[in-house]
């Protein structure tokens, strides 16, 4: 699973050199070509009208990509320099797209215009996966399919002379100011899509990417909806929002009453189940925004911390599958949520526990043994500590000369939970 | 030609049902939802606390439920659909309470609709799914009740309608039980063959469904006549709030929030022809009570606004 970081609101693509050495120095290895910074929603509400578009590219006129689709390079070169530098790769892009209540109902061909160039140039530079959202503009009830595979088609050829895998993405739409379920945001129709498109060029030029803050807005059920995309799911947009505008913030940071605005649980319940290994892309472009440059290598670095939290959660079992022996430290709650989703599959030799009370016990079918024994394990058995008091206990173990790998486990966001907590533990 | 309904709850009371079913007649309905769910309500089940209504015997109950339904009869309102009180398995609740709701709640609510002369009973899916990790074991729990139901509802005549409902996480209203009208109906029709009748339909509740952006439109057309009853009612995207269509607007420009249009174009496409009935019950605890009939009868006003549009032909809507 690659981590990729979005560069809304950190690069500034005339001057990327600063937000290019946050993201490196923070331990990013990898950036969205975000085409939309070049060429944004109101850039293309506004073609053919007058529009200023806030350009500071030194010493150069660049033309509106609406003006001039084959120019859409030019706005990168500074960024992909300088990501070069950084050894900062971009694997994946995403393409430019009209506003959610866009009044405009003729530029699809424009559009296409600039998709077909966002593909070339991301196939100059290598960049395999490519984002482009379902047209939807001025497409009456019924026709969406019959149009956008049109549309699609007429990519396809260009992605495959280029090397470019299309990823379609789930919208909303605008419903008076209210976004409302739109297209692909049903995941048995959007599977189908990506197989038809599949089908008709013939090999898989065609993928999906699941927007969580989409999946968000439209309160949708996103293990159920990535279970049914399954493997199709190339990508991941993971962003925060309160449910009801449309933002891109970092994950845990829309909360109310201590609880997450997202159903982060549903989500990686889904993408643990279909073992998604794609590119997980985080996007906080307006909490990155909102901080002060003076924070953001702070901001950036805690961003860091949450996108592999989430590859870790995600990937979970193969952190238990890295050992042939574990022994878990904790006898309560955590340890019981562990013995019923992994102990069958993963089972540990014994638990132990700092309570002596509990010393000689059995435990959800483990034997409850003093943290002394843990002196005796062989030197490849990991301690997996199950109590939330996590460096706490490490160093007590460290402190005790325990060598062995020590591991940290997390039953927040488990396959599934039992009703009742144990009190008392 | 579809009809008009609301709900018992705020208008008609217990001590002079008559009046109540006099006024719904006089502001424009010819049909009620029984609101049943009063007489035991979510929020004392959520605290795990019963009254004793439903202690009463069947005889005590059919009594007490007499009079409502002679007042009905007198207006020209017909029952046509029901509550059951919800929800019907309370987790985290005492097993007593929860055997309570399954063995007594549930089957007396049965009879009383049967009692009454309601065809339709709507209950709410067992919302299980973050404890038990899927929406399909989740599903598989409220199964098991619906089969429980499935015998006396064959007996009685009566269809139990399960509803859309939501969930929620840090005060953001998500998807909850039945938010998928193909399982929806793929789960009904699998019942009904079992049971070899038409005891199982759907309750679409346009509110729910708004909370979580669900399109109307594909939806209803996805149910077709699985369709037995609505609930309709508004609100702002954000909270449940049982408001009178066409109240909500986001933006300065005014329109509306809800997908009203896409609603109506569902209900034409699958030729709906039962009760367009409102779920409206707290428009009434927020206007005066002196607004009380001018309020019931602009949301019939609204009910016969939808009906001229199912009417007429689709290109209307």
């Amino acid at each position: 699973m690659n981590i990729v970081c979005s560069p809304d609101g950190i690069i500034h693509p005339p001057r990327p050199d600063q937000g290019a050495i946050d993201l490196s120095r923070v331990g990013f290895q990898n950036v969205l070509l975000d085409f939309s910074m070049c060429c944004s929603g109101h850039e293309l509400e506004y073609f053919g009208q007058e529009y200023k578009k806030q350009k500071e590219i030194a010493d150069q006129e660049i033309p509106l990509v609406t003006e001039q689709p084959s120019g859409i390079g030019l706005f990168f070169e500074k960024m992909l320099d300088v990501c070069r530098r950084k050894a900062l790769a971009v694997p994946i892009a995403r393409t430019p797209f009209l506003l959610r209540n866009t009044k405009r109902t003729d530029l699809t061909e424009r559009l296409f215009q600039i998709h077909a160039e966002c593909i070339k140039f991301c196939g100059s530079i290598g960049c395999g996966r490519v984002i482009i959202r379902p047209v939807f503009s001025g497409i009456l009830y019924g026709r969406e399919w019959e149009v956008n595979k049109a549309y699609y088609l007429r990519l396809a050829p260009i992605a495959k002379e280029h090397h470019v895998m299309i990823l379609l993405e789930n919208q909303c739409k605008d419903q008076g100011g209210h976004l409302i379920r739109g297209i692909c945001s049903d995941a048995v129709t959007a599977a189908g899509w990506v197989d038809t498109l599949n089908e008709e060029v013939g090999e898989e030029c065609f993928g999906f990417c699941m927007d969580v803050g989409v999946c968000n807005l439209c309160g949708q059920d996103m293990r159920e909806y990535a279970l049914t995309l399954g493997n199709r799911i190339k990508a991941a947009i993971l962003r925060d929002c309160n449910g009801h505008q449309e933002s891109s913030l970092l994950p845990f940071t829309c909360v109310c009453h201590g609880q997450p605005q997202t159903d982060w649980l549903g989500l990686i319940r889904g993408l643990r189940e279909i073992g998604f290994d794609g590119d997980l892309i985080l996007d906080l472009a307006d909490t990155a925004s909102a901080f002060s440059p003076l924070l953001r290598p702070q901001l950036l670095s805690l961003a860091k911390a949450v996108a592999e939290y989430f590859q870790w959660q995600i990937g979970i079992e193969n952190l238990l599958k890295k050992y042939k022996q574990i022994v878990l430290f904790g006898a309560g709650n955590m340890c019981r949520n562990y013995m019923k989703c992994y102990g069958e599959k993963y089972p540990p030799l014994f638990t132990c526990d700092n309570n002596q009370k509990v010393w000689g016990t059995n435990f959800c079918g483990l034997e409850v043994k003093a943290p002394d024994a843990l002196r005796e394990i062989p030197r490849d058995c990991a301690v997996f500590i199950c109590n939330i008091y996590y460096r706490e206990i490490e160093q007590q173990l460290r402190e005790m000369g325990v060598e062995n790998p020590i591991e940290f486990f997390n039953d927040e966001y488990m396959p599934s939970f039992y009703f009742d907590r144990l009190k008392g533990v | 030609m579809v009809s008009i309904g609301v709900q018992t709850k705020n208008v008609v009371n217990d001590t002079d049902p008559a009046a109540g079913f006099a006024m719904l007649g006089r502001t424009g309905f010819d049909c009620v939802d029984f609101s049943l769910n009063d007489y035991l309500t979510n929020t004392s089940l959520y605290k795990q606390e019963v009254n004793d209504f439903f202690n009463q015997s069947d005889g005590e109950l059919e009594r007490y439920f007499a009079p409502h339904k002679k007042a009905a009869r007198e207006a020209g309102i017909r029952i046509h659909q029901m509550h059951m009180p919800y929800p019907t398995y309370v987790p985290n609740g005492s097993r007593e309470l929860n055997d309570y709701l399954w063995n007594v709640v549930a089957p007396k609510s049965m009879r009383i609709c049967a009692g009454i002369g309601c065809p339709y009973i709507v209950i709410h899916g067992w919302k299980l799914s973050h404890h038990l990790g899927s929406e399909e074991a989740e599903w598989q729990q409220t199964e098991k009740f619906l089969c429980f139901l499935a015998p006396m509802a064959k007996e009685m005549g009566i269809t139990v309608c399960i509803e859309n409902l939501y969930a929620g996480t840090g005060g953001h209203i998500v998807e909850g039980p039945c938010c998928d009208a193909r399982k929806a109906a793929e789960r009904m029709d699998r019942l009904n063959d079992r049971y070899g009748a038409e005891i199982f339909g759907f309750c679409f509740d346009t509110g729910h469904a708004n909370l979580v952006g669900i399109e109307m439109e594909d939806f209803i057309r996805t149910l077709g006549d699985r369709l037995k009853v609505l609930h309709i009612h508004d609100n702002d995207g954000v909270g449940d709030l049982h408001q009178i269509p066409f109240t909500f607007t986001k933006t300065r420009e005014n329109k509306v929030s809800t997908d009203w249009e896409g609603f109506l174009r569902g209900l034409k496409a699958i030729r709906f022809d039962r009760v367009l009935s409102f779920e409206t019950a707290p428009v009434l605890t927020a206007f005066p009570e002196e607004m009380k009939e001018e309020v019931l009868a602009f949301i019939a006003k609204i009910g016969h606004y939808f009906q001229e549009k199912l009417n007429a032909g689709i290109e209307s809507v």
